[in-house]
């Protein structure tokens, strides 16, 4: 067995390989998940991306009051296109709310200082 | 191999007797069971660790989270590829099939691919040239990438249902049932749901709609989607709450030691669940390897030997964990617990518009002095875990939050459920 | 060891003055840089606001067709293909491109009549499609669903790829052949300056050049807004989805052309699969990236039906990326009315992956040798001042 240390166990991405897109200038979890393929596996970043930003501070890519996770994509859990199909008299055409509504619903006041 | 060196066993031997009375098949080899086990655990009984293959080095993988996160677990179970093995309960029957190996018996000759190529493999630069060269390596790519063949039948249709509680609670861990519980006590109309069967959660009293995990929250249309039951009924559930409260927790997650993929390498917390839902004990020299304030407690828990992180030099062992190497030497070990500091648990919180911020054991859910997170089509709110509160005063947490939630609803009556 | 950027960063230094300014650092922007460096010593350089493949270009299905309704479309793929035959080579990098073909199914009458319309206008033209009955379309894809398939469609030309490094081999190799590329700097105004024009970047930056390209794909319409320009180009919401991974079972990309459902599998072995759910809320002026629950539905429906065995695949992750869409479903490249230092490259629906080979080189040799490809008169920005534009082509996809 070869010596390999792993970040990303899905998609077999070892700390080496991080370190090597680091090496040709990318720098965010963004660019090193597209890169590298870590966190697109049946994890979808949930095991890899901490011990990620550990790493990328470790280096000095980033900083601590900056980082931030990769999207969190849907679906957070396994669920089948069967069982998904079934809301589809349910649902009936998309109509998503703008993006203004829901930025603040009428009568509610958004929270203040939403950062602890 | 089935019958090699197991790594649990029944925690009372007497109960053996009683509690063994089912049959699961692994490739076909029957393997006994109680009605407690998942499918990890049994398999873990009977000494099977690595069910498959990784990707691409095709090292033998097995589970580690052992708590449905990190996807390694994965085995095909009654001709539905990609199941994980260890949140799946087992039942009488059952056939379990390990996955992606290329010859069904024998030793599996992509094995090789690990020493041949000791160096990394960069797969973007990976035999680029000749034409000829990158078209075989690509043919061969293909057919070793993939877990899982296709599933042997169409899906039977599941059931939608849709509810519209004043509060949903996602996750009935100590924060989320607490506030549940204070909720209902007031006489709100609460939804609790949890991904988990009640075993993995504090005992309760309090109505959870349990093995029912939300999977998507998408604020612009005002629903919340989660889907549960047993395998042969499921029900797709849809909410449209007017208060969302995200307890999701904390979870497991992956430390970088040479060889942390071994088979026989678990979350720490994770094994210490299993062990405590399935009624079984560890079977084999076990270490917990971790910074000293998380590993040592847990290793006491587990009745394991620690080892902290900055003094192993690698884990060793071919298909499965036999020792790790420490600067003072070599120790034996038939399984290694991996313990860092739990992350919070914050995707759903993200999905629904929350911020995060970045506290060192993970990325926690922001939110202000109340306890809110975000504003839309209805009130967004975290506690527990997931925000970063450890979990002595989790339970806290999720009173204070809920009293919080509340009181914005008695300070806005009109506006039941939407 | 300090860092090689060998696809791009925010810490390249950016000159003063160049010849040519790419703002947008997509396929488009790229591959236009990559011929631009191959076949001109034009000083190049490429903004790009994020990161690389942060745009549509990171987030489509990489299907690549000459199953076109229109010659032209054909005969642009005709040679977009024949680019990515040797493109892996030519860019040094893995693009995984797959020629599975492209199967197209018909349950209308219309439908039928559109696939035989193409078949014999492929025929002419030389692209080998071949018509096929239900019956045969389940032979190349043994769990289809055929009974209510009239007629279906296959070119074997057709294929996938993967594609990221489609748009970092572009980068690599222009950036080997001197183009800066600027990731996290945004274009955010713009001036004439003598004959060229003056950006002015998000870093605090100023960048002359003698020709400006706006390639910003589903954001051209904000760059073109805030320099006064209008043009009738609007983003469009587009969701797409990939699923657990599977050991192969499937080679071609298979369209329903009636309900606009596309779903193929990737050498990773996911399936990736789209559709465009009917009446989805677009406001037209601003970028939508979200995703929605309908279209998790609308789409587990149509596979459903499709292809039943795919039921019980769990979905892996969804996502959503911006369409350029413009009234007449042709692409928008070329000097700008009233602005020729500014060229665009834009309004390319859900097809500007497929063809940003071919059109990143017609486009170089525009800029570097004049040279006017036949298409780039029907592409004109200027021809919607006339009003109302034909609408040719119809086999656009979601
Ligand atoms: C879900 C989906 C599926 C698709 N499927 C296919 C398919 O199967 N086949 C196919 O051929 N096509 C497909 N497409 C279409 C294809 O992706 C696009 O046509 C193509 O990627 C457009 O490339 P681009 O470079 O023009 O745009 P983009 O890739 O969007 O690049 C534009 C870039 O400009 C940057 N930018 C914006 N504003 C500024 C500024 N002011 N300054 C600097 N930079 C700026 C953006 O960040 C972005 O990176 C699909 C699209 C989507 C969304
Ligand atoms: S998901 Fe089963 S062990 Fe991690």
């Amino acid at each position: 067995m070869t010596q390999r240390m792993f970040i990303c166990r899905c998609e077999d991405v070892t700390v080496a390989e991080v370190d090597h897109a680091i090496g040709i200038g990318l720098e965010s979890v963004e660019e090193i998940k597209r890169y590298t393929g870590l966190g697109t596996g049946p994890c979808q970043g949930k095991e890899c991306t901490v011990a990620l930003v550990h790493l990328l501070l470790d280096r000095g890519r980033i900083t601590a009051s900056a980082v931030q996770p990769f999207t969190a994509r849907p679906p957070a859990e396994p669920v089948t296109l069967a069982e998904l199909a079934s809301l589809a008299e349910l649902t009936g055409p998309a109509e998503l709310a703008a993006p203004a509504e829901l930025a603040s619903p009428a009568g509610e006041a958004p929270p203040s200082g939403a950062t602890p | 191999m089935i019958g090699a060196d197991s790594l649990l066993r029944a925690r009372e031997p007497s109960a053996l007797a009683g509690a063994r009375r089912l049959t699961v098949f692994y490739d076909e080899r029957p393997i006994p069971a109680s009605d407690a086990d998942t499918v990890t655990s049994a398999l873990l009984g009977v000494g099977v660790v690595a069910t498959g293959r990784s990707l691409k080095y095709r090292r033998p993988r097995g589970p580690y989270c052992l708590q449905g996160d990190c996807g390694t677990c994965l085995v095909r179970i009654d001709g539905v590829p990609n199941h994980r093995a260890c949140t799946t309960p087992v039942r009488d029957g059952m056939r379990v099939e390990r996955q992606n190996r290329v010859l069904a018996g024998g030793p599996d000759p992509t094995a090789l691919v690990d020493r041949l190529f000791a160096s990394n493999i960069d797969h973007h630069h990976f035999m680029v040239r000749p034409k000829l060269v990158n078209r075989m390596m690509q043919d061969v790519a293909r057919n070793l990438a993939g877990l899982g063949t296709l599933p042997d039948l169409p899906a039977a249709a599941v059931r939608p249902m849709e509810h519209r509680p004043q509060v949903l609670v996602v996750g009935a861990g100590r924060s989320g049932l607490a506030a549940t519980a204070r909720l209902r006590a007031a006489g709100l109309e609460v939804e609790c749901l949890d991904r988990f069967d009640a075993r993995w959660s504090t005992p309760t009293a309090q109505a959870v709609r349990w093995e029912t995990p939300v999977f998507g929250i998408y604020p612009a249309e005002g629903v919340i989607a989660a889907i549960g039951g047993t395998a042969d009924d499921r029900t797709l559930h849809t909410f449209r709450p007017s208060h969302v409260l995200i307890a999701t927790g904390a979870r497991d997650v992956m430390v970088p030691v040479p060889n942390n993929d071994l088979p026989g390498v678990f979350a720490a917390r994770g094994l210490l669940g299993l062990l405590t839902r399935t009624d079984t004990a560890l079977n084999c020299p076990t270490i917990v390897v971790g910074a000293p304030a998380v590993a040592q407690p847990l290793a006491a828990r587990l009745g394991a030997s620690f080892v902290a992180v900055d003094d192993v030099q690698a884990i060793l062992g071919g298909s499965r964990v036999e020792a790790i190497a420490t600067s003072s030497g070599k120790r034996e070990a038939g399984c290694v617990a991996l313990a860092a500091r739990p992350a919070p648990v914050s995707e759903l919180a993200r999905q629904a518009g929350a911020e995060v911020v970045w506290m060192d054991a993970g990325f926690a859910v922001a939110r202000d002095e109340l306890g809110r997170c975000g504003q839309g089509p209805w009130t967004l709110w975290a506690c527990g875990e997931a925000c970063g509160v450890t979990a002595d005063v989790a339970a806290d947490d999720g009173l204070r939050v809920a009293d919080n939630i509340l009181a914005a609803v008695r300070s806005r009556p009109d506006r039941g459920p939407r | 060891m300090s860092p090689r950027p060998t696809l791009g960063s925010r810490g390249v230094a950016l000159p003063a003055a160049c010849d040519v300014a790419i703002v947008g650092g997509g396929v488009m922007g790229l591959a236009t840089a990559y011929h631009l460096s191959q076949v001109s010593r034009l000083r190049v350089v490429v903004l790009e606001r994020s990161y690389l493949v942060s745009g549509a270009s990171g987030r489509n299905g990489g299907g690549v067709r000459m199953q076109w309704g229109d010659e032209g479309n054909v005969r642009i793929m005709m040679e977009s293909i024949e680019i990515c035959r040797g493109l892996t080579q030519e860019l040094g990098i893995n693009l995984w491109f797959r020629q599975g073909g492209y199967l197209f199914v018909a349950r209308t009458e219309a439908g039928e009549a559109r696939l035989i319309r193409n078949a014999e206008l492929h025929r002419a033209i030389g692209a080998p499609t071949r018509l096929m009955s239900a019956e045969e379309a389940r032979e190349l894809v043994p769990d289809l669903e055929v009974s209510g398939i009239r007629l279906a469609a296959f070119n074997a030309e057709d294929g996938v790829v993967f594609p990221w490094p489609f748009v970092w081999g572009y980068a690599g190799q222009a950036i080997r052949r001197g183009v800066v590329v600027r990731t996290h700097t945004a274009a955010i105004a713009a001036e004439p300056d003598g004959s060229g024009m003056r950006l002015r970047l998000s870093t605090g930056e100023h960048l002359r050049a003698q020709i400006v390209v706006n390639a910003t794909g589903a954001w051209s319409h904000d760059l073109n807004r805030s320099l006064g320009i209008a043009l009738p180009n609007r983003p469009h919401r587009h969701e797409i989805l990939s699923t657990e991974p599977l050991k192969p079972f499937l080679n071609p990309l298979v369209v329903d052309l009636q309900s606009g459902l596309y779903f193929s599998q990737s050498t990773r072995g996911e399936v990736v699969a789209g559709i465009t759910v009917p009446g989805g809320h677009d406001d037209g002026t601003v970028v939508d990236q979200r995703s929605s629950l309908r279209f998790l539905a609308h789409l587990g429906a149509n596979l459903v039906a499709l292809m039943p065995r795919l039921g019980a695949l769990k979905v892996l992750r969804q996502w959503a990326g911006p369409y350029d869409v413009s009234p007449d479903g042709e692409a928008i490249v070329g000097p700008t009315p009233g602005i020729p230092a500014l060229l665009q490259v834009c309004g390319f629906t859900g097809h500007g992956f497929m063809m940003a080979p071919a059109v990143g080189r017609i486009l170089a040799n525009y800029i570097a040798h004049q040279q006017r490809h036949p298409m780039l008169e029907r592409w004109d920005p200027a021809r919607f001042a006339g009003g109302a534009t034909l609408r040719r082509e119809d086999m656009i996809i979601g």
